[in-house]
C-alpha cells in the first residue's frame, strides 16, 4: 500500500469506516463477535483466573478484548472483500478512483475499532459483577500501546482478505484459525506454557506483540525497553504487511479483471 | 405395518438427505477445518487457559468438559442449519405440503448429527490422550461411550428447539454462536459448578452437557456405571424435554405460518 495514499484520503477512510461502523452494528453476527464472544469469554477468565488474585483481573480484560479484536479482523475484516462481491459492490469500488486498498482499510479501521468496544465491555462487566478495582499500570504507554495495535491489526487484516479472495482452500481454514491465534499470541496465558517449537511462531505474529504490549503495560510491569521493543515490532510488522497488501491487492484485482470474476466466485 | 415401514424410510431419507445438503456444498477440508481442527484449537485453549489458573495437575478436568463440549458443534449448529435450511432453501413450503409423519420428519433432522456429534468428542478424547496426557487406563470405557451418547443426544435435543427458533428469526448465527459459548460457562466444562453462584447453578443444571460432563470426570476418575448412571438418565431426560419442546414449536409454527402465509418467508 502506497502510505501516501493514507494521507491524501483520509477523509474517504474515516467515511468508508463510518458507513462500515453503521452497517454493522446492525449484524447479529459482528454483535456476536465484537460484543458477546468476548464477554463470555471475559467471564470465564474472570472465573478461572480469580484464585490468581485480582490483579489477574485486568489481564483479564485486555485478554478477552485481543480475542474480539482478532475475530473481528478474521471473520468480517477477512471477509470484508468478499461481502462486497456478495452484494455486488466489488466493481464499483474497483471502479471509483480511490484507490480499493484505501477503502478495505477504512473498513478495516472500523471493524478494530468497533472491536476495543469489547474491551471497554469487559472492563465494565469485571468492575462491576466481579467488583474488581481495575488500574492501568502505565495508562500513558497502554494508550500509545493500543494505537499501535489498532494500526497493526489492521494492517495485518488487509493481507488476509485478499488471500481469503484468491484462495479459496484458505478461506475454508477460516473457523480453524481463531482459537489457534488466541493461543500463540498469549491473549489470556503466557506463551511460555506452550511448547517451546512455537515460541517462534508467536514471534512472527503481529497479535502476539500486540498482547504483550498491552499486557505488559497495562497488568505485569514491564520496563520501558520491553515495551518499546514490541512497539518496534508492531511497526515493523505494520510496514511488512501494508508492502505485502499492497502486492496482493495488485495481483488480486489483476486476476480478477483477467478472469472476469469481481463479481464472481 | 405399511404405515411403519412409510415412517421407517421417511425418517431414514429425512435424516440422510438433510445431513448430505448441510454437507455437500462444503468441501472435506471444511469438514476438517470446522469438525476436527477447531474444537482441537479450542480445547487446547481452554486446558491451557485452566492449567495456567489452576495448575498442570488439574489439565484432566478441562480437557474432558471441552472434550463432551464438542458434542455442541454438531448438537446446536448442525442441527439447526439442518432444519433452518429448509427454510433458507425454500424447501419448507413443500415440506408442510406433504401428509408426511412430522415427528418421524422433525426428530429424523437430528439423527445423523447424533451419530456426527459423538465421534467429534471420541476425536477430542483421542486428542486428549494423545496430546494433553488423559488417562482412561480406569475408565468404563462402554460407561462412557453411553455418556458420550447421552451428551449428544441432549444436545441434539437442544439444537432442535434451537432449529426451529432459526424458522422464525434471521439472526440464526447469533442465537446459535450465544448458546454455544454460554454452554462454555453454564456446562461446567471449565469451571467448576459448585463455584458458581447459586442462580447460575441453576440454569446449568437445566442445560445438557451439564451432567454429561459431570458423568464423564466420574467414570474417568474411576467410578462404576452405576454411579453415572443418575447423572446419564438425567442428561438424557433434558435432551427430550427440549426435543419435545422443540416438536411442539414446530407444529406451533406450521399452523401459524399456514394461517398468516408466511412459510415461504425468509
Amino acid at each position: 500500500m502506497n502510505f501516501k495514499n493514507l494521507f491524501i484520503y483520509w477523509r474517504t477512510v474515516l467515511m468508508v469506516a463510518e458507513m462500515t461502523i453503521r452497517q454493522q452494528l446492525n449484524d447479529g453476527f459482528v454483535i456476536f463477535t465484537i460484543l458477546f464472544q468476548p464477554m463470555i469469554i471475559a467471564i470465564l477468565g474472570l472465573y478461572m483466573l480469580k484464585d490468581k488474585g485480582p490483579e489477574y483481573a485486568m489481564f483479564v480484560v485486555v485478554g478477552s478484548g485481543l480475542t474480539g479484536l482478532w475475530s473481528s479482523l478474521l471473520f468480517i475484516s477477512g471477509n470484508s472483500i468478499s461481502w462486497e462481491r456478495w452484494g455486488g459492490m466489488l466493481e464499483v469500488l474497483v471502479g471509483v478512483p480511490t484507490p480499493f486498498e484505501v477503502i478495505v482499510f477504512g473498513k478495516n479501521l472500523a471493524n478494530v475499532i468497533q472491536s476495543l468496544l469489547s474491551m471497554i465491555v469487559a472492563y465494565i462487566f469485571a468492575a462491576l459483577f466481579f467488583g474488581y478495582s481495575l488500574n492501568i499500570d502505565q495508562p500513558f504507554l497502554f494508550i500509545v500501546s493500543l494505537l499501535l495495535s489498532v494500526f497493526a491489526f489492521i494492517s495485518f487484516g488487509l493481507t488476509i482478505a485478499p488471500v481469503f479472495v484468491m484462495y479459496r482452500g484458505v478461506q475454508q481454514w477460516q473457523n480453524a484459525m481463531e482459537f489457534p491465534i488466541y493461543i500463540l499470541a498469549g491473549f489470556l496465558f503466557p506463551i511460555a506454557l506452550l511448547p517451546n517449537w512455537t515460541t517462534p511462531i508467536s514471534y512472527i505474529l503481529p497479535p502476539y506483540w500486540a498482547a504483550r504490549a498491552l499486557h505488559g503495560t497495562s497488568t505485569i510491569g514491564a520496563s520501558v525497553e520491553q515495551t518499546l521493543l514490541a512497539w518496534g515490532m508492531m511497526i515493523l510488522f505494520s510496514i511488512i504487511d501494508l508492502l505485502i497488501a499492497s502486492w496482493l491487492f495488485k495481483v488480486m484485482l489483476y486476476k480478477a479483471r483477467v478472469d472476469a470474476t469481481l463479481n464472481t466466485e | 405395518m405399511r404405515t411403519i415401514v412409510n415412517n421407517l424410510r421417511l425418517f431414514w431419507q429425512g435424516t440422510l438427505l438433510s445431513y448430505i445438503a448441510l454437507f455437500a456444498w462444503l468441501r472435506p477440508v471444511t469438514y476438517l477445518a470446522s469438525k476436527i481442527v477447531m474444537p482441537l484449537a479450542q480445547m487446547l485453549f481452554f486446558t491451557f487457559l485452566g492449567t495456567f489458573a489452576t495448575g498442570r495437575g488439574n489439565a484432566h478436568f478441562y480437557v474432558i468438559g471441552n472434550a463432551i463440549q464438542i458434542a455442541a458443534v454438531s448438537g446446536i449448529y448442525g442441527v439447526t442449519f439442518s432444519i433452518g435450511g429448509d427454510r433458507w432453501a425454500g424447501t419448507l413450503l413443500y415440506l408442510f405440503g406433504t401428509p408426511a409423519n412430522r415427528l418421524v420428519m422433525f426428530f429424523g433432522r437430528a439423527f445423523m448429527h447424533i451419530i456426527d456429534g459423538a465421534l467429534g468428542v471420541v476425536v477430542a478424547f483421542t486428542w486428549g490422550v494423545v496430546l494433553l496426557g488423559l488417562d482412561l487406563s480406569h475408565t468404563n470405557l462402554p460407561a462412557l461411550a453411553l455418556t458420550i451418547t447421552a451428551a449428544t443426544i441432549s444436545t441434539c435435543g437442544l439444537g432442535l428447539l434451537m432449529g426451529c427458533l432459526s424458522l422464525i428469526t434471521a439472526n440464526v448465527m447469533f442465537v446459535n454462536n450465544t448458546v454455544y459459548f454460554a454452554l462454555l460457562i453454564f456446562s461446567g466444562a471449565n469451571v467448576d459448578i459448585s463455584s458458581l453462584p447459586v442462580f447460575m447453578r441453576a440454569i446449568s443444571y437445566a442445560l445438557p452437557l451439564t451432567r454429561g460432563i459431570l458423568s464423564a470426570r466420574l467414570l474417568i476418575a474411576g467410578k462404576s456405571l452405576s454411579e453415572a448412571m443418575p447423572l446419564i438418565l438425567g442428561e438424557l431426560g433434558i435432551g427430550l424435554i427440549y426435543g419435545v419442546l422443540g416438536y411442539f414449536l414446530f407444529m406451533w409454527f406450521e399452523v401459524v405460518a399456514k394461517r398468516r402465509g408466511t412459510l415461504d418467508l425468509v
